[in-house]
């Protein structure tokens, strides 16, 4: 496949991947109606872990004799979790203030374009330095323009 | 006020910290490792948070329905994808293809649950943000273009 191809094929899996994050916040969300957002997120959490296990435990074994526990990666690499846990608490309590739902979000999706720009640029963690052109720029700004207005679309 | 505007943009930047740590985990192991490690160390932290605050335990769990407690495997595939994408495209490419996708899907899903919706912002949200998905995913390759003598097939970029 060309470069062009693999850079079709990636992009639209990331775009399929946010509809299902789309699905997983309705289904976290109906769950944390019913309860309470931390406890819905410790139930995913829990679920998600044991789900993960057992898909690792029952993939064929590779040339490292199964899964790859541990290897190479420095410890705070393993905080990804955390993160995602601390998130929840935030946004929860943000959804509570008079930003209410829709201003909790549109606010987060700009933190987290403009967290993703900053660590591309400086290669923060790790991850390779990667410069962003125009293209980049402008792809970044209809997005979040167009999300904010779909945002509104669900608030009226 | 500034306090909640400050936690709700912390909550986004924590979101693009979380993958991008995963991403880095993923470098050495696998997506779906760090995946696992993601849920599990967020399962631990979240059983603090609730040991510290037992008021959180709900009373009852009767009124949740059944399918809202498929969260957890959604998620499963959501951070392993998102642990295997960042590191073929990047930090903000895949934010925001993520939030395109995320965007769109939330107005399907409200469509097909009857929730009443903003008809004209939906519409013209949605095709600002297709119009970005296209510029960001259908870029001309320049080094083909440049080097129309090398091999189209370049196998070196996946």
């Amino acid at each position: 496949m060309t470069p062009a191809g693999w850079r079709l094929l990636h992009h639209g899996l990331a775009f399929l991947s946010g509809g299902l994050l789309a699905l997983m916040l309705l289904l976290n969300g109906t769950l944390a109606a019913a309860t309470n957002a931390t406890f819905a997120s410790l139930a995913a959490h829990g679920s998600g872990a044991v789900l993960a296990l057992a898909i690792l435990l029952a993939l064929p074994k590779g040339p490292a004799g199964g899964p790859v526990w541990r290897a190479g990666a420095p410890a705070w690499a393993y905080l990804g979790g955390i993160s995602g846990a601390v998130t929840v608490i935030v946004t929860a309590l943000a959804m509570n203030s008079a930003l209410a739902l829709s201003g909790t979000l549109a606010l987060g999706l700009a933190g987290q374009a403009a967290f993703a720009a900053l660590a591309d640029r400086l290669g923060l963690f790790g991850l390779p330095v990667r410069r962003l052109g125009w293209r980049d720029l402008a792809a970044l700004a209809l997005i979040l323009a167009g999300s904010g207005l779909v945002i509104l679309g669900g608030a009226g | 006020m500034i306090l909640f505007v400050v936690l709700a943009v912390l909550g986004g930047v924590l979101v693009s910290l979380s993958r991008q740590l995963n991403g880095r985990l993923a470098l050495t192991t696998s997506a779906l490792m760090a995946s696992f490690w993601n849920h599990l160390i967020g399962f631990a932290a979240l059983l603090a948070a609730l040991l510290a605050a037992p008021a959180l335990w709900p009373a009852a769990l009767a009124e949740v329905p059944p399918w809202a407690w498929l969260g957890g495997p959604v998620g499963v595939l959501f951070v392993a994808s998102g642990s295997w994408l960042i590191l073929r495209i990047g930090a903000t490419a895949t934010a925001i293809l993520v939030i395109a996708g995320q965007m769109v899907g939330g107005v399907a899903l409200d469509l097909a649950r009857g929730v009443a919706r903003g008809v004209a912002l939906d519409a013209l949200g949605i095709a600002l943000i297709l119009a970005g998905v296209a510029l960001a995913a259908l870029r001309p390759d320049r080094r083909a273009n440049r080097n129309p003598r090398r091999g189209k097939d370049r196998p070196d970029d996946r």
